[in-house]
């Protein structure tokens, strides 16, 4: 009986898909979190107070909660990156290259004085940053669309090229590196270029509603506009899509673009917002945990939205569940890792059950008619 | 005691799904040696049927008699036992075995260490026999698709299957390959052996079979004598009216405007080998002309060039005096049916809905001020499923919920609603049953008169000479001869589609 009940809700458009996706992703963390607190367990702690430090680091003061926020933010971003790349189809595996780029093309602009307003300091600094990023993009962009290069392989590995990039910039670079300091970094950002800081006292800084904005924007964009369509088209079935005269290319190019400027977004975001300068090596696989959270999201923007704030409550929570009870801190990698894993088995497991059910109800809709 | 006469008997099998009752009350015999033709639409319940009969399925009522003793087949292991064996549609086989090792395959064994020798003689004995020739030791993925069909009947004679069941074995077949089956169903039949021969070719269960056995609907219709059947009047009780492939009467062209224009047209296929030659073609307003041909002659380039997805190495195609150049995607000016519907026609995963606004989403009215109408969208697929008769629940449901039949109505109102100038139809009646060809040949009928031209490109012969007003064969890219419509015969277009030219006539 509960199960023809569940059933006729998500039969509902829109609101049934929510329901059936939240409740597989749900179920897919609890599973990862249950796993997790054996290993928890396995390492001499209590899982209960585990978690439970977990959420007291992550909820436990204002202070904390800023502290979620700040971490989310490039995870929106770079989640967001992915998941546009998801719907059309593409692994788009670069947001960590793409954010050192962004940070490189903000650096620049905001480490000089140009007697700007802050407001217009700010918005070359982003502005540049996404540039050098779309630029970036542009090149696996191009090698999958006209030359059939597999684009996993092909924005791994310009990665580490944007990485040591950045090393070489932020080291020896005598126009942009900090001279003398005593570890690689740039020099500092000037006041002007810096975002403002929302509440004294935490580094909170507007970049979590930017990210929530791109999120929802990227929402709309996609079930509303033909670019959304065309973007869909080509995810669902890249001939049809050529046969209905989409320029399968350009969209492929300007998928990945767009990706790797949401990818430069997040990079400048942090570097003004946060750091105020460069540093080497600053976004330690941030990146690669936008592509988890994209795969969390399933793709969906408002779904990077969730996903990117229960990464950033792991890893905030993580931290202070590391000190409190003795776990050691790459637990936090782990949790991430099997909620995922998890989300994604359910999902399939769940397809399986979705389809049958369809067919059924198929049979049963085509034995109605033949009976009228 | 008397040799049995019948090696198969089902009495009133009755079998009920959730929902849906797939057998209601059907009966069928097969006699010794006999070929029964069991006939039915997709969906009329004749995989149900044979699935209860090897094991699959348990009927809700029923019994099944074997060499007229009454047996319970309860898993298709002891169906195999019972001397039963299948050939299903969709082949059973491990593709990354070979032929012998697919063979062995749960044969019972109690012994340890396999054997392979004494098992190769025989399967080199049962080629030879049969005619069906494979060789035991090729990985079966590297196999083409017709001599995979002999591995799955020889590892049921293998398994000594008395009563054999070939569930569409034709059409994956080539006509060659089709008479080497014809060959070894004849030959097991005068061992004593039966098949039951499934099939919606009507002409091959007329050539084949002994008797035919229809059902529809879940219901048995009737069983009767091959030579008192008729394929006009198989394809009526299979259906329950009247159908015909018969050719369409039609009245002559008024006049000839030229709309489709080919100009020494060369194309390459994808692994880059010619695949149109020099090849000049006109189309009229009004006309159907028929391409008959092998697949694989270059019906697939001709299409893809005509809508602009192919670029000609050479030559010119103009359709209204229009250059074609890049990708044509507005029904308006052309319509094009694909060869591969859920490849090319459609995206499986998006809804009905979104499917028939594929090539026009981003146009008025479904598209206003850069944005989606949704209500429009939604109100254009109401008025299709209802223009078309589309089965399905609602226009919002996945398209890959939809049967064959119904996907194809949803590319056929997509690409021929807003009336093009020329329609392309490549096989739009491929994997459809007597119903939906029936609907789609009065669709294409109507196209003419209503004055479009149309180039339809199909393996079945029948299907061109019902339809064509001319017919051109293509043979390696080239046209090896063009025929009228109205005095063509199958024989002179067979010829042609095996490469020999019309002699001149003097």
């Amino acid at each position: 009986m509960k199960t023809e009940k569940k059933a006729n809700i998500t039969t509902i458009p829109f609101l049934g898909d929510i329901i059936l996706s939240g409740s597989r992703t749900l179920i897919g963390i609890a599973l990862g979190l249950l796993t997790s607190g054996i290993l928890i367990a396995l390492s001499n702690a209590n899982p209960l107070v585990a978690y439970g430090a977990m959420i007291k680091g992550a909820f436990g003061d204002i202070y904390a909660f800023c502290n979620v926020l700040v971490r989310v933010s490039p995870l929106l971003l770079g989640g967001m990156g992915v998941a546009i790349g998801n719907k059309a189809g593409i692994w788009n595996t670069g947001i960590e290259g793409y954010m050192y780029l962004g940070a490189i093309g903000s650096g620049l602009v905001a480490i000089q004085d140009w007697g700007l307003p802050s407001a217009l300091h700010i918005l070359l600094a982003v502005i540049a940053g996404m540039a050098f990023a779309a630029a970036w993009g542009l090149i696996p962009g191009y090698l999958r669309a006209h030359r059939g290069v597999n684009e996993v392989t092909c924005t791994i590995m310009l990665n580490y090229v944007a990485i040591y990039l950045t090393n070489w910039l932020v080291s020896d670079a005598g126009f942009f590196a900090e001279s003398g300091a005593f570890f690689p970094m740039s020099k500092i950002f000037q006041d002007s270029a810096q975002l403002p800081i929302l509440l004294r006292g935490t580094s909170l800084h507007p970049g979590v509603f930017v990210g929530i904005i791109v999120c929802l924007i990227f929402f709309f964009l996609l079930k509303y506009t033909p670019f959304g369509f065309r973007t869909r088209m080509l995810g669902g079935n890249p001939n049809a899509a050529r046969y209905s005269g989409v320029d399968i290319k350009k969209q492929i190019i300007l998928v990945m673009v767009l990706g790797a400027m949401l990818g430069g977004l997040g990079g400048a975001i942090e570097v003004i917002g946060l750091r105020h300068r460069v540093y080497s090596d600053f976004v330690t696989g941030v990146g690669y945990e936008c592509i988890a959270v994209a795969l969390l999201a399933g793709g969906n923007p408002v779904g990077v939205i969730f996903a990117g704030f229960f990464f950033a409550i792991l890893k905030v929570g993580g931290a202070t569940m590391s000190i409190e009870t003795g776990v050691s801190s790459s637990m936090t990698s782990i949790i991430m890792a099997l909620c995922v894993l998890f989300v994604i088995g359910v999902g399939l497991t769940d397809n399986h059950r979705v389809k049958k059910k369809s067919n059924k109800a198929d049979a049963v809709a085509v034995v109605k008619q033949k009976e009228e | 005691m008397q040799e049995p006469k019948f090696a198969l008997q089902m009495t009133d099998i009755t079998k009920r799904f959730p929902g849906v009752l797939a057998n209601d009350r059907i009966s069928l015999d097969c006699k010794k040696g006999e070929v029964l033709g069991l006939l039915g639409e997709n969906g009329a319940g004749k995989t149900t049927l044979m699935n209860v009969l090897y094991g699959m399925h348990q009927p809700d009522s029923g019994k099944i008699l074997i060499n007229e003793k009454e047996v319970e087949i309860t898993s298709p292991s002891k169906a195999i036992e019972l001397g039963i064996g299948m050939v299903h549609q969709h082949f059973k086989l491990v593709e990354t075995l070979t032929v012998l090792e697919n063979i062995v395959l749960g044969i019972p064994s109690n012994k340890v260490f396999l054997d392979l020798e004494p098992i190769r003689r025989r399967l080199l004995e049962l080629c030879q026999e049969y005619e069906l020739y494979v060789d035991p030791d090729a990985e079966v993925w590297k196999l083409p698709v017709g001599q995979q069909q002999w591995v799955e009947i020889l590892k049921a004679l293998y398994r000594n299957a008395q009563v054999l069941v070939l569930d569409e074995p034709t059409a994956v077949l080539t006509p060659s390959e089709s008479d080497q089956l014809c060959r070894a169903i004849r030959r097991l039949t005068s061992e004593g052996r039966s098949i039951i021969f499934i099939s919606h070719k009507l002409r091959e269960v007329v050539e084949i079979t002994d008797r035919v056995t229809i059902i529809r609907d879940g219901k048995l219709v009737g069983t009767i004598p091959t030579p008192e059947a008729t394929q006009a009047k198989l394809a009526h009780m299979m259906v329950g009216r009247p159908v015909s492939i018969d050719r369409r009467p039609r009245q002559a062209l008024q006049q000839k405007k030229p709309v489709l224009v080919m100009k020494d047209v060369n194309a390459l296929d994808e692994r880059g080998i010619q695949a149109l030659k020099n090849f000049n073609l006109t189309v009229h307003a009004g006309e159907i002309v028929g391409v008959a041909g092998v697949d694989g002659n270059g019906q697939k380039e001709l299409a893809e060039c005509i809508s602009g997805l192919k670029k000609p190495v050479s030559g010119t195609i103009s359709v209204n005096d229009t250059l074609i150049t890049d990708v044509v995607a507005d029904p308006k000016f052309i319509g094009f049916i694909p060869e591969d519907r859920q490849k090319t026609g459609l995206v499986m995963d998006f809804s009905v809905a979104e499917n028939l606004i594929i090539k026009e989403y981003d146009k008025e009215p479904y598209a206003e001020k850069r944005l989606l109408n949704l209500q429009n969208i939604k109100k254009h697929a109401q008025d299709m499923i209802k223009k078309y008769g589309i089965k399905t629940p609602t226009d919002t449901v996945k398209v890959s919920t939809l049967s064959g039949g119904n996907q194809q109505k949803v590319i056929i109102a997509r690409e021929l609603d807003s009336e093009p100038i020329l329609d392309i139809a490549c096989h739009p009646t491929r994997g459809l049953d007597m119903g939906a060809v029936s609907g789609v040949h009065d669709v294409l009928m109507k196209e003419r008169e209503r004055g479009a031209a149309v180039l339809f490109v199909s393996a079945e012969l029948q299907e061109i000479l019902a339809l064509s007003d001319r017919i051109i064969v293509l043979f390696r890219g080239e046209i090896m001869g063009e025929v009228d419509g109205d005095t063509a015969d199958a024989f002179t277009i067979g010829q042609l589609m095996l490469g020999q030219a019309l002699e001149e006539k003097t």
